[in-house]
């Protein structure tokens, strides 16, 4: 780490404060401020799921005679007894159902890891111990496990999707045909696992014919709305709390079936009943980021102009619920391209339903696009960066919209000055120290500006004090932080004073923790109730924020209370309707009239060992360009957690799935390798100054999801650097350079 | 091919878990060890054994009757409402349920409560009051060493250890010795950062 490593960075142009963290001080003493730690009334029982055994086939017979002789065990619940639950739908359909195929909904099996019984019990040890004596019997048909299997099925996103549509802007077979270099590379990715340290837990109980659950979430409105329907109770009936979440990543925006079959145990037993998945059924039990294949064929005129830019990509996915990302048209905005061709396709075989995970379209799209980009400016005899800046556009290419702010360029200077690659010799190969070949990498990280609606109760006293409260959420990111100063900043009140509440379906609605939209939509929302709040204090719009502070010390009431909302430019008045409704409504990145995006830029160097193969990543940089920058310390450690999320992304994490049988064979968190604390060397941040008028309120982009994208083409490249060797199946381990 | 990589690769990244490892084994099992052996899992009769035992938690006699299965993770959270310690993979894989046992380090989801009895445990709730923090955990709020917060007890617990152990002597050093708790959000070099303050403000 360099000595002058700074975790809290300064503010620069157009940034907020670097404030401490709202619960900081309840993080690092374990104050209660998790899902699964909240205290219930009485004694809770605990359940265990039982998952099935075989990837595909039906259950033939149960028989629970030795499970149920174990002392403690209260319940036993299979699709025989389960009776009848609500129907949800998935999110291609509106909903938030992970899948299709509901909790207990018959003895078929569709995937390894399918939950296929509840036991609770009084005790953990109990519960445990009687789903090791609950005896299942299949009849098992042969599973298909992933892409190249018997039995693998493929569909354009056309046929699921009729509203989809392949890009075909000009002909990218004729550009490709004319261009003075091309490269034709396919390139993989790996399922991964976003494996928060919180494992998926929920705690349910009955108040009456209302249902409390303490579930970790990232839509607690959606969760509310999903559990009724489930339960078939009204919504007003369900109150879902997550004041905290201990890492999502996207794996706790779905609602999975133990939230179901945790709210019927309690139900039935008439007490608190506590279910957690373990880590290993985290693997099955609330999705992934599905395994891809990307060919790529991208061209230049002599001169490093791109022309042609032909990209198909291949998901695998779920048979009885086909999700899927998409995203190349976002790859299609990113540079000048003369013409582009996409196309896009699902794989189908017998798994668990894939689900977002962060950066979901972007992270295997983009280290395609950003991959062939380093390659095609090797062929060329073009510096990357230089390459980048030659292609560099103003507008998507695709429709004509213009970029409402767009820094790359400044970015890939920023990083480049920091990261000195000037010194850079691009011959590969031509780097070493000892027996450790070196080499050099860089790439564009990007992440479309996106929003929801949202709202936000404010309440401001006359004695300086102030109050929030908005049904969003912190999964590590400060939006409790960021929401306090927005309303400080606008109202002239020292943030200390406000108290902020979130993560509980009784207050307001807030959007989904999805995105990256919750700083730019939360904000907007506090933006607004603040605008009230100086009309209702009778000030006009302009007055200063002392003359603010002042009005709120003489007023009249001892308190006033505002309900704050905000709805995205362009999005009709029924999106706000839908979130009250637990609706998922986005809207930003690629638009007919204009293109939102953040951009950065990441440079990095790699080692590798000439005799083992051993693959270091000695230091790495990255420059973001955002907008307006809430709070330069969280935002740091955003960009901090990103860059090595993409460290693991392109080096360590897969999950490793047996052909055979359909089964992950790493299912646990010392197999599935993330990176560790001994992985990582210097980590450098440089926050461009941005403004951006026209995306939202306070001109916020979404940051959450920007860093670890491109990151695996920085460091793919950087191994070629290094060794002259391409690697395009990631993530590169040893074996793949020996 | 991939496969044995991946293992060898676990062994050299995460030493410190063959340290837990160690850690519990050196507890006492002393007079339990008949109750425990007393039961036995059999096929058709009842297999849970409780007993009685007396922890010392966060410098607080606590007489409980367990059962012998339970870990020291479990009865914390479970019996005892210390949910500071979490559990991330009951594995002893990610150290999210580190506490000091006789002011060890140890993975309290790999330690049986019984093997606790005769020793003092402190847990992240013990480690100071609000009024007057520890200096590791001033120094994780001043240098953001955590997003999302959940591996950040565990974190806390096994820092103090590591400057204790005198393994917090460079930056890479610490970075080995906290390397046996995993941060998703991956605040590491804050999480160094927030280690070398507190040694200086420890002496360490």
């Amino acid at each position: 780490m360099a000595q002058d490593y700074t975790p809290v960075p300064a503010s620069k142009d157009n940034m907020g404060k670097p404030v401490a963290r709202y619960e900081a001080l309840q993080k690092v003493t374990g104050a209660k401020i998790y899902a699964e730690d909240l205290p219930v009334p009485g004694r809770p029982a605990y359940a265990w799921m039982v998952t099935s055994g075989i990837a595909k086939g039906r259950i033939t017979a149960i028989d629970d005679t030795e499970a149920r002789a174990i002392p403690g065990v209260q319940l036993i619940v299979t699709h025989e007894n389960v009776g009848q639950l609500g129907k949800l739908e998935t999110f291609a359909n509106g909903g938030l159902a992970i899948t299709e195929v509901g909790p207990l909904a018959g003895p078929e099996v569709h995937h390894d890891g399918q939950p296929v019984a509840l036991i609770v019990a009084d005790t953990f040890e109990a519960a445990r111990e009687a789903s090791y004596k609950l005896a299942i019997s299949y009849a098992e048909e042969s599973p298909t496990a992933t892409f190249g299997d018997a039995g693998a099925t493929e569909k354009a996103l056309g046929d699921i999707n009729p509203e989809y549509e392949p890009i075909r802007f000009n002909d990218a077979e004729a550009a490709l045909a004319n261009s003075a270099h091309t490269i034709d590379a396919e390139y993989r990715t790996p399922i991964q696992h976003h494996n928060p340290i919180e494992l998926f837990s929920t705690t349910a109980y009955w108040e009456g014919g209302r249902l409390v659950l303490h579930e970790p979430s990232q839509y607690v409105w959606g969760l509310k709305h999903s559990a009724a329907d489930l339960m078939q109770v009204d919504a007003d009936n369900v109150r879902v709390k997550s004041p905290f979440v201990g890492g999502a990543f996207g794996s706790k925006g779905a609602v999975t079936h133990r939230t179901a079959l945790a709210a019927l145990a309690a139900k039935r037993l008439g007490r608190p009943v506590k279910l957690v998945a373990m880590r290993d059924q985290g693997f099955t039990h609330s999705g992934h980021r599905q395994e891809t294949r990307q060919s790529v064929r991208l061209g230049c005129d002599a001169n490093g102009r791109l022309t042609g830019y032909d990209h198909r990509s291949w998901e695998f996915t779920a048979r009885t619920t086909p999700y899927y990302n998409g995203g190349l048209d976002k790859c299609a905005a990113m540079y000048a391209f003369d013409a582009v061709r996409t196309d896009e396709y699902v794989v189908q075989g017998d798994r668990n339903v894939p689900t977002f995970m962060r950066s979901p379209a972007e992270v295997p799209t983009i280290y395609a696009l950003e991959a062939a980009m380093n390659e095609l400016a090797a062929e060329a005899g073009i510096d990357p960066v230089e390459f980048r800046k030659i292609n560099d556009t103003r507008v998507n290419p695709v429709n004509g919209a213009p970029y409402t702010s767009r820094s790359l360029n400044q970015c890939l200077d920023a990083v480049a000055d920091s990261f000195g690659w000037t010194g850079r010799d691009p011959r590969p190969g031509s780097m070493r120290e000892g027996d450790w070949l070196i080499g050099w990498g860089c790439s564009m990280a990007m992440y479309p500006t996106q929003m929801g609606p949202s709202t936000a109760r404010l309440i401001v006293r006359r004695n300086g004090s102030a109050l929030i409260e908005v049904a969003a959420h912190d999964v590590g990111t400060g939006c409790y932080t960021i929401a306090a100063q927005a309303a400080g900043e606008r109202l002239g009140i020292d943030p200390q004073r406000i108290e902020v509440r979130m993560g509980d379906s009784r207050l307001p609605p807030g959007p989904i923790s999805g995105g990256s939209i919750s700083t730019a939509s939360v904000t907007s929302a506090v933006a607004n109730a603040c605008d009230r709040i100086v009309e209702e204090l009778g000030l006009s719009s302009d007055a200063s924020t002392d003359e603010r502070a002042a009005a709120m010390a003489g007023m009249s009431e001892p308190e006033i209370e505002v309900l704050g909302r905000w709805t995205p430019p362009g999005m009709g008045e029924d999106a706000l309707q839908a979130m009250y409704d637990g609706g998922v409504r986005i809207t930003g990145g690629n638009m007919d009239e204009r293109t939102m995006f953040a951009f950065g830029a990441e440079m990095v160097e790699v080692r590798v060992n000439e005799r083992t193969r051993e693959i270091r990543v000695p230091r790495i940089h990255g420059a973001f360009a955002a907008g307006h920058i809430m709070n330069p310390r969280t935002a740091h450690s955003q960009y901090l957690g990103g860059l090595i999320w993409g460290i693991g992304s392109a080096l360590h994490e897969a999950t490793e799935i047996d052909h055979k049988r359909a089964r992950y064979t790493n299912d646990n968190i010392a197999e599935y390798l993330i990176p560790v604390n001994a992985d990582i060397g210097e980590v450098n941040i440089v926050m461009v100054p941005e403004r951006d008028d026209e995306i939202n309120v306070l001109g916020v982009k979404g940051i959450g999801e920007l860093a670890n994208v491109g990151t695996p083409a920085a460091i793919t490249d950087a191994i070629w650097h290094a060794t002259g060797t391409r690697i395009r199946d990631l993530p590169v381990r040893l074996e793949k350079l020996l | 091919m991939s496969d044995d990589h991946d293992r060898f690769d676990n062994f050299s990244r995460r030493t410190l878990m063959k340290g837990g490892a160690a850690g519990a084994a050196m507890l006492p099992m002393g007079a339990r060890a008949q109750s425990m052996s007393a039961g036995g899992a059999s096929a058709t009769g009842p297999s849970v054994q409780r007993i009685e035992v007396s922890l010392d938690i966060n410098g607080q006699r606590r007489d409980l009757t367990i059962d012998t299965r339970s870990t020291l993770l479990d009865v914390l959270r479970h019996e005892l409402e210390l949910t500071g310690s979490k559990k991330g993979c009951d594995h002893g894989q990610c150290g999210a349920c580190t506490v000091h046992v006789d002011g060890q380090r140890t993975l309290s989801c790999l330690t049986l409560a019984a093997q606790a009895e005769g020793t003092k445990v402190v847990t992240i709730e013990g480690l100071s009051d609000e009024d007057n923090l520890h200096p590791m955990q001033r120094a994780f709020v001043e240098n953001d060493a955590f997003q999302c917060g959940y591996c950040t007890p565990g974190q806390i617990m096994s820092g103090v250890a590591c400057i204790t152990e005198g393994h917090a002597g460079s930056d890479a050093e610490i970075r080995e010795y906290m390397s046996g708790n995993l941060c998703r959000c991956a605040a590491y070099p804050n999480i160094v950062a927030a280690v070398k303050q507190a040694r200086t403000e420890m002496g360490g």
